[in-house]
């Protein structure tokens, strides 16, 4: 990339903390537009949210394999999105990366823009002594691992889904960090038969969400050419 | 309905094509956001494809009228495919 040689762009990082998914969805639609017409910049979002399934344009309510009355039970909002992919979960313990950039404005493609975002998690991952990968095909990053009985397994740690409106980027990537299981076994992800694995199965001891989200905002800085500066709520809203 | 002719219409202006979207070989129609007659402005949602886990949203190369829809939801596209065409309005 012709762009990757000129000096970091200051990109602003607003932590939303723990927050409700229809608030922030809300929130990343207000920015969306805001960016759209230029009246704001480029910037990246970090949140952990509160439990919810998440269904992408080409999903579908079948790979949820609870009854919707168990996930009121529990709490679990569910909603469609416009978001590209299937059902995803998020919830506590899962740290939530949504850029709101300007790719024609940055040179970059849509590809380029996800396998930066995977780029991301993949060193974020080795910073916690995990080898994960990318899976050619399915989009995301994976870690690949031989199981007790000497079958190999391939579990999912992040999940990415874009949406790409007037060249500008919403949604973006989960990567579970210590997430409660259970909930991911109540679907069906990407309609793949597939399980989701945490940061937290793979490494003792388990770096806080906190740590994560530190070295997430490093690495992002570094794949994309970006000098990440904190920002509030009232600078973009 | 939609039994569009498939000669030109505003020349290769009103054409449209999917973007360039970087590495992307093809990608898959979600859906259109616009009718065929609808007015557009150049850079209006026209219509949705998704690759890579991502939806985009196609703009008008044109403004004008949204004159032909060449791909319906759930058809492949490959890179450069034509995706419809605006016809420039008086």
């Amino acid at each position: 990339m012709e762009r990757s040689s000129r000096r970091p762009s200051v990109v602003g990082h607003l932590a939303l903390g723990r927050a409700g998914y229809r608030e922030v969805l809300e929130l990343q639609r207000r920015l969306h537009a805001r960016r759209r017409v230029g009246k704001i910049d480029d910037l990246v979002l970090t949140v952990e949210h509160d439990p919810v399934f998440t269904i992408g344009r080409t999903g579908s309510r079948e790979h949820l394999l609870v009854d919707p009355e168990r996930l009121d039970r529990e709490g679990i909002d569910i909603l469609d999105i416009e978001r590209g992919g299937d059902i995803t979960y998020h919830g506590p313990g899962q740290l939530v990366v949504y850029p709101i950039l300007d790719l024609r404005a940055r040179g970059l493609g849509v590809k380029d823009f996800v396998d930066r975002l995977e780029e991301t998690a993949i060193r974020v991952l080795a910073d916690c002594n995990i080898d994960a990968a990318r899976r050619p095909g399915y989009p995301g990053v994976w870690v690949a691992e031989t199981r007790a009985d000497d079958a190999r397994e391939t579990r999912k740690i992040a999940s990415i889904g874009v949406y790409v409106k007037g060249w500008v980027t919403m949604h973006g990537l989960a990567l579970n960090v210590a997430v409660n299981a259970e909930h991911f076994a109540m679907i069906n992800p990407c309609g793949l038969p597939v399980t989701a694995v945490s940061v937290a199965e793979l490494v003792n001891p388990v770096p806080s969400l906190d740590v994560v989200r530190g070295r997430f905002l490093v690495r992002l800085g570094e794949v994309f050419g970006w000098e990440l500066r904190e920002i509030a709520r009232e600078d973009v809203e | 309905m939609h039994g569009s002719t498939r000669e030109t219409v505003n020349g290769d202006r009103g054409t449209i094509r999917l973007p360039d979207l970087g590495e992307v070989e093809s990608v898959r129609v979600v859906g259109w956001l616009m009718s065929i007659g609808d007015a557009v402005a150049e850079g209006d949602d026209l219509l949705e494809v998704e690759t890579e886990k991502t939806t985009f949203v196609v703009p008008a190369p044109t403004g004008g009228r949204l004159a032909r829809i060449d791909v319906a939801e759930g058809a492949t596209v490959d890179r450069g495919g034509t995706l419809g065409a605006i016809e420039p309005t008086a």
